[in-house]
């Protein structure tokens, strides 16, 4: 039980070593990367002995370590909470990290600042590493902002390039959208339960009215790309592909489900939340995989993919089953990176060529990475006992056979058969057919650090949701009976959608349409919500600020109001009641004579 | 009515004769107006001393003041005119007729 506080405190602590000789002379070589990598390697191994202890003895722990302040009534420590969502979590980030800093090393060999994209990698990894262990909201908040920050830092890690820096800062307005709902929540707790730390929330306030929660969802709509706020997930593939590999396919995207994974106990006992979050994952889960059939980039299909299993997470919350959404985070996070780094694998092999259309045959040419992609693949689309059935098939099971709302059930399974078509597109273009790239091209896959990393996550995509589903404590009840045609529904429209897209791929592929249709226009042009949303609401807002900013206030109340007009007064008054000819000496002639008769005639007393 | 009163009114009425009956010059107007004032804050003068009248002691020394003041305006007025025209004949001063 010793091991338990010291393991986990080691943990953390040997991350933030190479951070703090980041001042040194160490940080120059090119040693640098192995001690990152090996440092994250060690992490990832301390992490394994207090999960281990979890799985054994199913006891949390709570370290309260330094208090820090106590502002009147409310008292800030430094907290770390080791239930079973951080202690799953923790081997699981750090094993994923381990192997994309491995094949950042052969990916982005030639870049160099290398060395600070390691350190970037590795502050990224504290700050969702504080984030996933917060006891209070107030450290959750500084790892959500942490996480945020180093996105920002990453996404425009080619800064030259006017694409990379409009989608950091497209990310970072989009987190902050979040954020707001974020602050509401915490003002709502330190004003009703007067403490941000988790325990004392949860004991006070078992029935919450729905604005905490609300902003909750918010916070989590904003971190985690669901509809309305989700365009900057695709426009985020402008970073390098380790990037996109670790932040936005694995482990920052979830920390918006985290946090709504976190705060259960409140969600469970109001019905409008789980609606809410219901519909908006349903939402979210349809309208992005309608987005990804048209994309032509791999790198934005595959991050369409993310956004549209992450609407999947939220749809489960939404039937209140966290520690479900807990297991699909898990099992998500090893075949979405994995398919990121074979799409690395493919870009860096053909000369950074990202359009689908521009590659083909690579079948024969990259055997390894097809064998990843296709099992990735698989893995994504709930493929029966690989690691994605474990909790996909659960999920749309539990959908099923819930009271829930039939619309987004019927939603969910409309994605889900179109997680199976992109997936087929990405397979029928990438891999298979004729080449359609340049000839002179130089391909090989036999780099060390490019096969082993995948090797490992290739293993964890088909074994993972095995090891994890049976090693984790149950939580709740499994379902254990249902209709046949209800155990059979993922697998049915899976299969449905393979065979149809391969089939409509087969069959049009030497055929050219002349005019685009108006579903691929709205699927291409993501709906057209790009379109609209940035440019028509802020055209509308600053013109707004403009009217009544310099025409209302400047123009009308401090020019015109007075001063003109009582210019203005006066002299059309004076102009309509004078009718004078400027005959002056006549008036004062008549005037002369008047007041020299009236003295004359009225003098005497008759 | 004593002398010295019908001396000063005859005085004030020969200054308004001038100004309301004046040639062509604004000046003699202005000029004629100062005799008005300046005749009047003799009489107000002598009669005040004379009738011991110590409570409007204050009334032609303000009655000055505020003699000064219009001259000062009315001799602005002038200059604009003579601004505007090179010279201050009254018949120039026709911008009003419709």
């Amino acid at each position: 039980m010793n091991l338990f506080t010291s393991s986990t405190l080691l943990t953390l602590l040997m991350l933030i070593t190479p951070v703090m000789v980041s001042s040194t002379d160490f940080y120059k070589n090119n040693k640098y990367q192995h001690y990152v990598k090996n440092m994250t390697l060690l992490a990832f191994i301390t992490s394994l002995v207090p999960m281990t202890m979890f799985i054994h003895t199913n006891q949390e722990m709570l370290i309260s370590n330094w208090h820090w302040t106590t502002i009147q009534t409310l008292k800030l420590t430094l907290s770390f909470k080791m239930d079973y969502f951080s202690l799953m979590f923790m081997p699981v980030a750090l094993f994923i990290t381990w192997s994309i800093m491995e094949f950042s090393m052969w990916y982005m060999h030639s870049d160099p600042h290398i060395n600070q994209f390691f350190k970037y990698l590795l502050i990224f990894l504290i700050t969702m590493l504080i984030l996933v262990t917060a006891n209070n909201l107030f450290q959750l908040f500084i790892g959500w902002e942490g996480v945020g920050i180093m996105s920002f830092l990453l996404i425009s890690w080619w800064f030259g390039r006017t694409d990379a820096n409009t989608a950091a800062l497209q990310a970072i307005l989009y987190n902050r959208i979040g954020d707001i709902g974020f602050l509401l929540s915490m003002a709502w707790f330190l004003h009703n339960t007067n403490t941000w730390s988790l325990q004392q929330i949860f004991m006070l306030s078992q029935n919450p009215p729905t604005l905490p929660l609300l902003g909750l969802t918010l916070a989590a709509a904003g971190k985690s790309a669901q509809f309305g706020l989700h365009p900057w997930l695709p426009s985020a593939m402008e970073g390098p592909t380790p990037v996109s590999a670790l932040l936005h396919s694995s482990t920052m995207v979830v920390a918006g489900i985290f946090l709504l994974i976190r705060f259960h106990p409140l969600t469970e006992n109001n019905k409008l939340i789980q609606t809410m979050m219901l519909s908006l994952g349903a939402l979210t889960t349809l309208f992005t995989a309608i987005c990804a059939l048209t994309q032509n980039d791999i790198k934005k299909i595959i991050a369409f993919s993310t956004s549209s299993q992450l609407g999947l997470m939220m749809t489960t919350l939404g039937l209140n089953q966290p520690h479900l959404t807990f297991l699909h985070i898990c099992t998500h996070a090893f075949f979405k990176a994995m398919l990121f780094l074979c799409s690395g694998s493919i870009i860096h092999n053909l000369n950074n060529e990202q359009d689908i259309r521009k590659m083909g045959g690579l079948y024969k040419i990259l055997p390894f990475t097809t064998t990843a992609l296709i099992i990735g693949c698989f893995a994504l689309t709930g493929m029966p006992f690989l690691t994605g059935f474990y909790s996909k098939d659960l999920i749309i099971e539990t959908a099923t056979s819930s009271y829930t709302n039939a619309w987004a059930l019927l939603l969910t399974l409309t994605a889900t058969s179109m997680t199976a078509i992109y997936s087929t597109r990405i397979i029928f273009f990438t891999l298979l057919e004729q080449p359609r790239f340049p000839p002179l091209m130089n391909i090989n896959e036999t780099d060390p650090m490019l096969i082993n990393p995948i090797k490992r996550l290739l293993i964890g995509s088909i074994f993972a949701g095995f090891i994890l589903s049976n090693s984790m404590p149950p939580m709740n009840t499994p379902l254990m009976t249902m209709p046949l045609h209800l155990k059979l529904t993922a697998l049915t429209v899976t299969t449905l959608g393979f065979v149809l897209a391969f089939e409509i791929n087969t069959y049009s592929k030497n055929l050219k349409y002349p005019y685009s249709s108006d579903s691929i226009k709205f699927s291409t042009l993501l709906g057209y919500f790009p379109t609209i949303m940035h440019r028509l609401s802020p055209h509308l807002v600053l013109t707004m600020s403009q009217k009544l900013a310099t025409s209302l206030l400047d123009l009308t109340w401090m020019e015109t109001a007075l001063p003109k007009t009582t210019a203005l007064i006066q002299l059309k008054a004076s102009t309509l009641t004078s009718n004078q000819k400027g005959l002056i000496k006549l008036y004062f002639l008549s005037f002369l004579i008047t007041m020299t008769l009236s003295m004359l005639l009225f003098n005497y007393p008759e | 009515m004593s002398l010295v009163h019908i001396n000063i009114l005859i005085a004030f009425a020969v200054s308004l004769t001038g100004l309301l009956m004046h040639r062509s010059h604004l000046m003699s107007a202005l000029l004629c107006l100062e005799g008005m004032m300046l005749s009047l804050f003799i009489l107000a003068t002598l009669t005040i001393l004379s009738t011991h009248f110590t409570l409007a002691n204050m009334m032609p020394i303000i009655l000055l003041v505020f003699a000064a003041c219009e001259a000062a305006i009315g001799l602005a007025l002038l200059v604009m005119v003579s601004n505007t025209y090179g010279t201050d004949y009254v018949q120039n001063l026709n911008l009003l007729q419709c």
